[in-house]
């Protein structure tokens, strides 16, 4: 067996531009003894993963590494290419994104597992049958049909891409399996599957794995030790449960903190940051029997390639003034496309019902342009909500100037970004996105919806493509919004802990339908449909190596 | 606290009621400080764009090349008066005279010197091609957006005519415009114009595809904007930077498919364009004939400056597309 | 469905030059169309997220030759109306080319059928284009049909050589540039690909001729074949190579140049993807991930901007093969030009866009087996 350490490892990429170099990874030592598991956890920018890479020298030509990395006892640095080549798959393999392109688009998957065994013959599969007939075996551990052997990386699910990667990465028998981010862009259920069954296919076969994610909660359910990055520099290192349930640092705190425990009364309604937005009204605005928007019986379809699909099917929702509705769902559950058409973007299906405010929703393109001063949507992402050359005034100004609003414009972009607490809001207003924070973009998106004086804000996924120590910042934002103005707010998601966190009803949606609808309180604590149970259960929790032991 | 400060205008054509509240003292204070942030931010621009052009030798020497190309062809009745063109006059002339000191780039069959042909022929050309290029670009422009941004029927008829200029070869059109149209430098502008837009529309059509699937765009759609908000705040600002390199570009190409409509017979032949020099040659069968400096000269000028034109826009290209920069 | 307010991504409309960022990599960008993901007992094996399988051939097909089709009519359309209905009588404009008398006009115009309403003349045109009848020509006095039957081999063999050898050329050339950016080598190939890329065709072509045909006297000035030999014996089919050196050369050098730069910048666009860090992971070296995993995923992008130059590189030969004698339609043309002879032209004009259109449609189809992503769009 190989053990893998890093000796005060410092990885610098030279650049040409008068920034100078950047030092990715500084001073960092790790150790992975054979057979152990260990996981590094850090949000982008931390380092991780050029440190990974430097394992089997995959670094790009500027980076230049100092001190050793040494893989079963050999400086990597010392190996000619050609051993470096040998030892790369055959000693250690990497399990990537299978999400992304890290499958080449245009080769069978089944091809591209052969090729690693061609390389690494070791003997055993020396014909193109044996390495055939291997490739079946693999595809049989990691759950795929055999058929899938000649499909393209397109024609898979992301699951199903994530498992020709293990597929690939266990194909030469390694002895160190290193996975980066194996699960993000999954869904709860499939992630639950794929890291049970890497942890298992690692443990019977005593390989030692190297785990990285930005997600603590995901590490701690599989890795033994967890060590915690933070700008290149290792912050924490220990075992995964003191790391997680007794954290000694303030920024790992922080990430711990981001992960909600469900049932845990203290982070209900409330979630942790250190930055909380401020309630400024003596008596907050709480759920009311108002009822702002209502749905009956909504169907939503769509002509696919297979015909038409009906992508949310006889939904019933109630949204009170000052309410807070999470809608919880995996991706094609159809949450994104209810949001959408409860917003008119999307043409519902006759027989549906829609109201606002008690009247039915306006179907006329100019009467839904005034519908939507008072409907307003927060999309996912908020880098690419805000065009990358308009200053935070014209992205807040702009839905004045559709709506036709002229008067005091000045002074509703600046109350608009004080609500959403982008303060003093008249030094962000010639800043353009690529100056703020992830976070602050998303307030400057807010701002923008709120500039309207909206009564509902329809949020998809509004912290999900955000740095977990922002998280909690952003919530507490919406919950603000709720007490201050009164506001009700849709909020889509695939993360039951943010319900847990600011809802104060939630909707579980399966294959366009809503399987339960209830008071957060009483629909996580005792689910009653057998789905909100699964998903309930697939929720990574923080430092139990849950994964390993259930399995 | 005065309310109508110059600056108090800057966030916006606000309304013409005076506003009698406390917030206008923060209000016009740092909109003054946030006109000099947009200032500064520009000129900090365009001092980097500056500075990535000038680091770009072959950029700055293709545009020391068009500026003495143009600078002759504005010049050209100073440095040659148009007499020198006339073939009455040049009877004493030597015929075909090789390049020599008396005369450096030779004559051609008439006695005319070359290099005063060059210099008459620069005017044509370059104007043609500059031409040519902004009709091009306007039409490409607005066919590429209009596809990529108009949905069903509308932009399915779009996209099938772009679609059908992108398959037909430009040179072809253009010979059947201009074989049917009046002679003239018009109907060469017009015949290359009208033909060459499709390579901008397809860049325009990708480019627009590309933002219009940005989240920005259906954030404008969830505030209400219409159709004129997004295709004029939103899709062309997006594309405009990449139509203006493309313009450069294309220049070159336009002064090419002026040279080749002229050598086929098809230009304005009372005007000398470095084309038409081109087609008297061959009229005269100089490349067999050994006049080779008849040949070569119209040919090296059509070759610098497409070549400048192509390494200026190649800048620009690079300026505005940072990913291209390491190429 | 499509209300005015919003417009969907359109599944069908995703044509392989577009290439949109983060396309296939953004699952989360789609409308959430497919369904549900897989359900709890069945691991992996019946995944329902997994995306739909693929169109059938028939459709993609159909689709293409429609498109082809449409772009054919209008040929057509463009063939009669740019010829009879712009500003400028043609018939005019012959007569002031050279003199003719009053009687000799009026001839020429019951000869084009000038004469008749516009919609006869239309109907009358559209039938010969279907019975293959394009008219007489003015200056050789025969049917244009059997002028173009004669001249288009010639054509095709000039285009096809000088085709097969720029595409080879330009993608061999670009590939080796990209991999070995910023190299001797590269700074090479790029800044000649730059000036061919900047001289007229025909210019090269008279400098070659210049060099080779008049100086030198190595290569034969111009036309096809030595009068008298014959064209499928040994000494004939030699004495054809020689004739077509200077041509193809000169077609080649221009149009290679653009094929270098477009598989160059595709290259280089594929040089930072994920799938070739996975081929280095697995113990490839540098030379099995170029030809295996990173040539062939830049060819595609290639491959169509490829096949929208060969409507380029046809139109080239009219000029080259004015400037060689090349007895082939671009020589027609040219000969049609300068006549003016209408009908020929416009006999040429259809043929040569029918050729290209029918090279585009072939491009199309061959592209559906190069990639795989596309078998299902």
């Amino acid at each position: 067996m190989t053990d893998l350490s890093f000796e005060n490892v410092s990885i610098t990429y030279r650049s040409s531009t008068d920034r100078g170099d950047v030092i990715a990874v500084s001073d960092v030592s790790l150790d992975l003894p054979a057979g152990a598991t260990l996981g590094i956890a850090g949000e982008s920018g931390s380092g991780k993963s050029t440190l990974i890479m430097s394992a089997l020298r995959l670094l790009p030509k500027s980076a230049r590494l100092d001190g050793r990395v040494l893989l079963g006892g050999k400086d990597i640095k010392e190996l000619s290419f050609g051993e470096i080549r040998a030892v790369r798959w055959a000693q250690a393999s990497i399990v990537f994104q299978g999400a992304l392109h890290s499958l080449n688009p245009v080769r069978e998957v089944g091809k591209q597992i052969i090729e690693a065994l061609e390389h690494h013959a070791k003997g055993t599969w020396t014909t193109p049958e044996k390495r055939r007939e291997r490739m079946f075996g693999l595809l049989d551990e990691v759950d795929l049909e055999r058929a899938k052997a000649s499909a393209y990386p397109h024609e898979l699910s992301g699951g199903q891409k994530q498992r020709i990667m293990i597929a690939m990465a266990l194909a030469c028998e390694p002895d160190i399996i290193i996975a980066d981010e194996p699960t993000t862009a999954l869904d709860v259920i499939v992630q639950k599957q794929i890291l049970s069954g890497l942890a298992d296919l690692v443990a019977d076969r005593g390989i030692s794995l190297l785990m990285i994610s930005h997600d603590l909660a995901v590490l701690s359910a599989v890795c033994a030790n967890l060590a915690i990055m933070r700008h290149g520099e290792l912050v924490e290192y220990g075992p995964s449960d003191e790391v997680c349930l007794q954290p000694q640092v303030e920024y790992t705190k922080q990430l711990a903190g981001a992960f909600p425990q469900i049932g845990d009364p203290e982070s209900r309604l409330h979630p942790r940051t250190l930055k909380p937005a401020e309630v400024h009204r003596a008596e907050p605005f709480a759920m009311s029997e108002e009822v702002v928007l209502e749905a009956k019986n909504l169907s939503v379809s769509f002509d696919t390639r297979r015909g038409r699909e009906r992508a949310v099917r006889g939904v019933d929702l109630k949204l009170r003034r000052a309410e807070i509705l999470a809608v919880v769902g995996q991706s094609g559950s159809g949450k994104t496309t209810l949001a959408r058409s409860l917003l008119g973007l999307q043409e519902v299906e006759p027989g549906s019902q829609l109201a606002f405010a008690g009247s039915p929703l306006p179907r006329k393109a100019k009467a839904l342009r005034t519908f939507r001063r008072k409907v307003q949507m927060i999309l996912q992402d908020p880098s690419g909500s805000l065009n990358p050359k308009r200053s935070v005034y014209e992205a807040v100004v702009e839905g004045l100037r559709v709506q036709g609003i002229r008067d005091r414009q000045y002074e509703r972009v600046i109350g608009a970004l004080e609500a959403a607490e982008l303060t003093p809001a008249a030094d962000y207003l010639e800043s353009i996105p690529q100056e703020l924070s992830g976070g602050q973009r998303q307030r400057v998106v807010i701002a923008g919806a709120l500039a309207l004086e909206p009564q509902l804000l329809i949020a998809d996924e509004p912290v999900a493509s955000l740095d977990a120590s922002v998280r909690g910042e952003i919530l507490s934002l919406f919950l603000a919004l709720k007490k201050n103005l009164g506001m009700s707010a849709l909020i889509i998601t695939h993360d039951l802990g943010l319900a847990w966190n600011i809802a104060d009803t939630v909707a579980v949606m399966k294959k366009g339908e809503i399987v339960e609808y209830g008071e957060v309180d009483t629909v996580l604590s005792n689910p009653q449909h057998e789905y909100t149970q699964e998903l309930l259960a697939a929720v990574p929790r923080l430092g139990s190596q849950s994964l390993v032991r259930n399995e | 606290m005065s309310a109508n400060t110059p600056a108090e205008a800057a966030p916006g054509p606000s309304s013409n009621e005076p506003n009698p509240r406390g917030s206008e003292t923060r209000g016009s204070t740092p909109a003054i400080d946030g006109a000099k942030l947009i200032r500064e931010r520009r000129l900090n621009n365009a001092k980097k764009n500056w500075a990535l052009f000038r680091a770009d030798v072959p950029a700055l020497i293709g545009a020391v090349v068009l500026l003495f190309f143009i600078v002759i062809a504005v010049a050209a009745p100073i440095i040659a008066p148009e007499s020198m063109l006339d073939v009455t006059k040049q009877l004493d002339a030597p015929r075909y005279a090789p390049p020599s000191l008396d005369h450096p780039l030779g004559t051609d069959g008439l006695g005319r010197e070359l290099w005063v042909r060059i210099l008459w022929g620069a005017r044509v050309s370059i104007l043609v091609g500059v031409a040519a290029t902004v009709m091009s670009m306007v039409i490409g422009t607005i066919m590429g957006l209009a596809a990529g941004h108009f949905t069903g029927l509308f932009g399915g008829v779009i996209m099938r005519i772009v679609d059908f200029f992108i398959v037909l070869p430009s040179l072809l059109l253009a010979i059947v415009l201009s074989s049917v149209l009046e002679r003239g430098v018009l109907t060469i502008v017009i015949a290359i114009g009208l033909t060459s837009w499709a390579s901008t529309a397809r860049i325009v059509r990708s480019q627009t595809l590309s933002v219009e699937s940005r989240l920005y765009i259906e954030r404008a759609r969830i505030l209400g904007a219409g159709h004129r908000h997004i295709l004029f705040r939103h899709l062309l600002p997006a594309v405009m930077p990449l139509v203006l390199a493309n313009t450069t570009l294309t220049v070159g190409g336009a002064i090419i498919a002026e040279s080749t409509l002229s050598f086929l017979g098809l230009g304005d032949t009372s005007k000398e364009s470095w084309g038409t020099i081109l087609k008297n040659s061959m009229d005269v069968s100089a490349a067999t004939s050994g006049y080779w400096w008849y040949v070569l000269t119209p040919g090296v000028a059509i070759l610098l400056v497409v070549l400048a034109f192509t390494m200026v826009g190649r800048a620009f290209e690079a300026i505005i597309n940072p990913a291209l920069r390491s190429r | 469905m499509s209300t005015p307010t919003h417009d969907d991504p359109q599944p069908g409309e995703s044509r392989p030059e577009d290439p949109r960022p983060g396309d296939p990599a953004a699952p989360d960008a789609s409308p959430e169309n497919s369904t549900a993901a897989s359900a709890p007992g069945s691991v992996g094996t019946a995944d329902m997220d997994e995306p739909p399988a693929g169109g059938s051939f028939a459709r993609y097909l159909l689709g293409k030759i429609g498109g082809a089709a449409t772009s054919m009519v209008l040929v057509i359309l463009l063939g009669f109306f740019a010829f009879r209905m712009l500003p400028g009588d043609p018939v005019l404009k012959i007569a002031k080319e050279r003199p003719m008398s009053p009687a000799q006009i009026a001839e020429l115009y019951r000869q084009y059928g000038l004469d008749k309403p516009v919609i006869v003349q239309f109907w009358d045109y559209l039938v010969g284009i279907v019975t293959g009848d394009l008219g007489e020509s003015y200056v050789y006095r025969k049917s244009v049909s059997s002028l173009i039957g004669d001249y288009l081999g010639p054509t095709l063999l000039l285009t096809a050589t000088a085709a097969v050898i720029a595409i080879a050329l330009g993608l061999w050339l670009g590939q080796l540039s990209a991999w070995r950016r910023n190299s001797l080598f590269d700074k090479l190939a790029s800044s000649t690909s730059l000036v061919f890329w900047s001289v007229p065709t025909f210019w090269l072509g008279l400098i070659l001729l210049m060099i080779f045909g008049g100086t030198l006297q190595w290569l034969p000035t111009g036309g096809m074949i030595t009068p008298g030999l014959d064209p499928w014996s040994p000494a004939g089919i030699i004495d054809v190579i020689k004739h077509l050196i200077l041509p193809v050369i000169s077609l080649v050098a221009v149009v290679y140049a653009q094929f270098l730069m477009v598989m160059r910048a595709s290259l280089l666009e594929e040089m930072n993807e994920d799938y070739l860090t996975t081929a280095r992971a697995k113990g490839l070296n540098e030379d099995e991930v170029r030809r295996r995993h990173a040539v062939p995923n830049a060819l595609l992008p290639t491959v169509t901007v490829v096949f929208l130059h060969i409507g380029g590189l046809i139109a080239g030969a009219v000029t080259v093969e004015a400037v060689f004698s090349w007895p082939g339609l671009g020589k027609l043309t040219f000969e049609a030009i300068r006549g003016p002879d209408l009908p020929l032209l416009q006999g040429t004009f259809v043929v040569f866009s029918a050729i290209i259109i029918l090279m585009n449609l072939a491009a199309d189809i061959v592209y559906r087996f190069l990639d795989p992503r596309v078998r299902r769009a």
